[in-house]
């Protein structure tokens, strides 16, 4: 009786588990899989089951090895499909979705098993999906969460790497938007539904798909990808401050951070919104009208001084240095080698940049310390370009000099000319 | 008795000068309706004369490698006391003096002055507009930057397409495979030694030609000439020579001044190519022929085949004193007029319409 149990209780493991699949399921890293599934399924007529075939040929998994039958179960060497399909040899069919995660993870996250693939694969995907709003609202019941078949295909997964993959930077809001674009769905999870438009007016979105900077964040690259779940009010600036350090740090020093966490604000998100970040503008500064500070300060008040006196800095550092430009432009549009002067304009864009940066620290003072070193280089800039002006009206003058000269002597010539073929005639 | 008079006296005695001075102011040039086209000759002479003088102000500071010419012209033209005028006068003058050349054999062809016994007046003359153009083609790398770098690679890639000596010939010019270091030494030297040297030899030998054999009279214009007071070579036509001298270098200066030659970003060969890449005006008339052909014309490379059609097309040019017998006897054929005026009309237009960026 104990022998039958211990058996019972290991058949239903094995069932569950990667353990269940025949030997055949899960051939030698490397090697394309070779099954009697995908030979017979390509020939049926109908889509549904024709089409996991098709989509086989391009999969990760069967270019490492893995059958049809590691997923499906089943006898991947049988030429008779009563044989390869029979729930005796383990085959189960179409999973049921609340199974997917489970099943993916028996591979996923066995770190021995995965080792075989790559020696730094992560193995952690499936305790993080459970810990995820979508993994917790499938421990539920719900049906209708993300699993993982739902971000990266039921067959012809390819690798996260490969461009045409759904779960690419480039096409991961296209994924997620499949259901988190869904307004009546979203509106049964409490949430508005409209993240994936406002992200799309973001000027990361933009950097990601217009300049195709890969490093710019994406919905995964703030939530999640397989532990996807809101950030809290306390983690909004952790969240940015992954890519945005210096910011972070500045923002830290300010008195901004106590009093946020006491009115439990987020941090980033109460002056730049969140996914529809836009690129930041200066004018923002202030306690005017569609002016940020005048969320929380007034006219008058100590916030409204500081805000007053950055917003003056950032303004004059962005007067000098527009007009030095032009100056140097307006130079070497006049043919005037600029390199000197382009190097000072790029040193005080890049300390308009720290600059910047210092407005997190609502600290006056560090903004004018990088805003002078904006000046200076513009100051250094414009004095070049003023040298380069003068040097164009030396160089026009000796022009007009030179070409007076010339024509004198032709005149010279000219009547020379004429005066010793006169004396002839 | 004055210096002069006795420093003169000194080298007659010596060197026999008395009947090269008798022989300068007895030659005597015609005066016709079209003798204006006398003076382009001249006027190339001077360009080049130009750019010799600036050519060795510019060597005093260019350094011929890939690490540091891109640096060094950018020195002549910022650091250097009127390094700006000197680089942009020998870039304006080299591609005046071409201009110059190309008017002087128009004008020599349409005039019917190539016949006998001027043919190798006319073919020294072809082969010092050819080295003209190599001066061009060879300077136009040295600067290292974006757009001679690339236009180079494309100039040269043209020579490979040459049946059987073609890509040793691409490797000859580049000094490798790739458009490199090598290929801009290499380019400096033919551009300072080796040119010049045939240059002033076969200059020399034109300009004798001209002298001993005098000016030619278009038959036509024969009567005119006669009617005509010739003007005296010395002091008369000299004089005249050097108001046409001034006027190009009052052109020259302008341009120079107002229009900088402008120097871009230093070349970098692992970049790809910017787009819109041509070769100087000079060659327009070539490169967008050979553009516009389809890739392959019976069976055989379209760019070939264009060349061919050039090279044919050089040589019958070349070949004209020979090929025009009636001009011998001042009779020149009513067909080779007109394939000059073809000809001319073939040139302006094309590179016309492809500095207005017609072809893009």
């Amino acid at each position: 009786m104990r022998r039958s149990l211990v058996l019972a209780c290991l058949l239903v493991s094995a069932a569950a588990t990667a353990a269940s699949r025949a030997p055949q399921a899960v051939g030698a890293p490397g090697k394309r899989a070779v099954d009697t599934c995908t030979a017979c399924h390509h020939t049926l007529a109908e889509p549904r089951l024709k089409a996991p075939a098709a989509f086989a040929d391009a999969d990760i998994h069967r270019l490492q090895g893995v059958t049809c039958a590691g997923c499906h179960g089943g006898d991947p060497t049988a030429t008779d499909a009563k044989a390869a399909m029979d729930p005796k040899r383990g085959f189960v069919g179409k999973l049921a979705r609340s199974a997917i995660p489970e099943m993916c993870g028996s591979c996923h996250s066995d770190a021995a098993f995965m080792l075989r693939y790559s020696p730094n694969i992560p193995t952690d995907q499936l305790a993080q999906y459970r810990t995820s709003r979508h993994g917790l609202a499938l421990a539920k019941g719900d049906e209708n969460v993300a699993v993982c078949s739902s971000c990266h295909g039921a067959h012809g997964i390819l690798p996260p790497s490969d461009a045409r993959s759904p779960v690419y930077p480039t096409r991961i809001v296209e994924t997620c938007g499949a259901c988190h674009g869904n307004t009546a769905l979203m509106t049964r999870y409490g949430l508005k539904g409209t993240e994936l438009a406002d992200y799309e007016r973001s000027v990361h979105y933009a950097a990601l798909t217009r300049k195709n900077d890969l490093s710019a964040p994406t919905c995964n690259d703030c939530h999640g990808s397989h532990g996807a779940t809101p950030p809290g009010v306390s983690s909004v600036s952790n969240v940015c401050g992954t890519c945005h350090v210096t910011q972070r740090e500045r923002f830290d020093l300010s008195p901004h951070k106590d009093a946020f966490a006491a009115l439990e604000q987020p941090a980033c998100e109460s002056c730049h919104s969140n996914h529809a970040i836009t690129s930041p503008d200066d004018r923002l500064v202030g306690v005017g009208a569609g002016q940020v500070c005048g969320e929380c300060h007034s006219a008058g008040d100590t916030g409204a001084t500081v805000a007053a006196a950055i917003s003056g800095e950032l303004t004059q550092i962005h007067e000098r240095l527009a007009a030095a430009e032009a100056r140097v432009r307006k130079a070497e549009r006049a043919g005037m080698l600029m390199d000197d002067a382009q190097v000072k304009i790029e040193e005080a864009n890049q300390g308009v940049v720290l600059a910047r940066v210092e407005i997190h620290s609502v600290d006056p003072l560090r903004v004018q310390s990088e805003a002078k070193k904006v000046l200076d280089g513009a100051g250094v800039a414009d004095t070049l370009a003023a040298a380069a002006e003068a040097e164009i009206r030396f160089r026009r003058t000796g022009l007009f000099i030179s070409l007076g000269v010339i024509a004198l002597a032709m005149v010279a010539l000219i009547l020379k000319i004429r005066a010793m073929e006169k004396e002839k005639l | 008795m004055a210096i002069g008079e006795k420093l003169w006296q000194a080298l007659d005695e010596r060197y026999q000068l008395a009947p090269l001075v008798e022989f300068a102011t007895h030659k005597e040039v015609p005066q016709h309706r079209h003798s204006w086209a006398y003076y382009f000759g001249g006027l190339t002479l001077f360009f080049f004369g130009v750019q010799i003088a600036t050519g060795i102000l510019l060597l005093l500071y260019y350094r011929p490698t890939s690490e540091a010419a891109f640096e060094s012209v950018q020195f002549i033209v910022t650091r250097v006391p009127f390094g700006w005028l000197v680089r942009s006068i020998h870039s304006w003058s080299a591609n005046l003096m071409i201009l110059a050349a190309f008017l002087h054999m128009f004008s020599v062809y349409l005039l019917g002055a190539y016949g006998k016994p001027r043919e190798l007046t006319w073919w020294s003359g072809i082969a010092l507009l050819g080295l003209a153009m190599g001066f061009g083609f060879s300077g136009y790398l040295l600067p290292w930057n974006e757009l001679s770098f690339f236009a180079t690679r494309i100039g040269t890639d043209m020579v490979s397409k040459l049946p059987l000596a073609g890509h040793w010939l691409l490797k000859l010019l580049r000094g490798g495979e790739e458009v490199t270091g090598a290929t801009l030494t290499r380019f400096f030297g033919i551009h300072v030694a080796v040119l010049p040297m045939i240059t002033t030899a076969l200059l020399g030998l034109h300009l004798a030609l001209i002298q001993r054999q005098g000016m030619h009279v278009p038959e036509r214009l024969a009567d005119e000439a006669k009617q005509r007071r010739p003007l005296r070579f010395v002091p008369n036509f000299v004089l005249r020579e050097a108001v046409v001298w001034l006027l190009g270098l009052g052109v020259l200066a302008a341009l120079a001044a107002f229009f900088p030659w402008e120097l871009g970003s230093k070349a970098d060969p692992f970049a790809s190519a910017p787009a819109g890449i041509k070769p100087e005006w000079y060659f327009l008339f070539m490169f967008e022929v050979l553009k516009l052909l389809p890739a392959h014309i019976l069976g055989i490379e379209g760019e070939l085949v264009g060349l061919a059609g050039f090279a044919l097309a050089g040589l019958v040019w070349v070949l004209v004193p020979v090929l025009d017998r009636g001009s011998a006897h001042g009779r020149r054929s009513r067909l080779f007029l007109v394939i000059g005026w073809l000809a001319l009309a073939y040139l302006v237009s094309f590179t016309a319409l492809s500095l207005m960026g017609v072809f893009q």
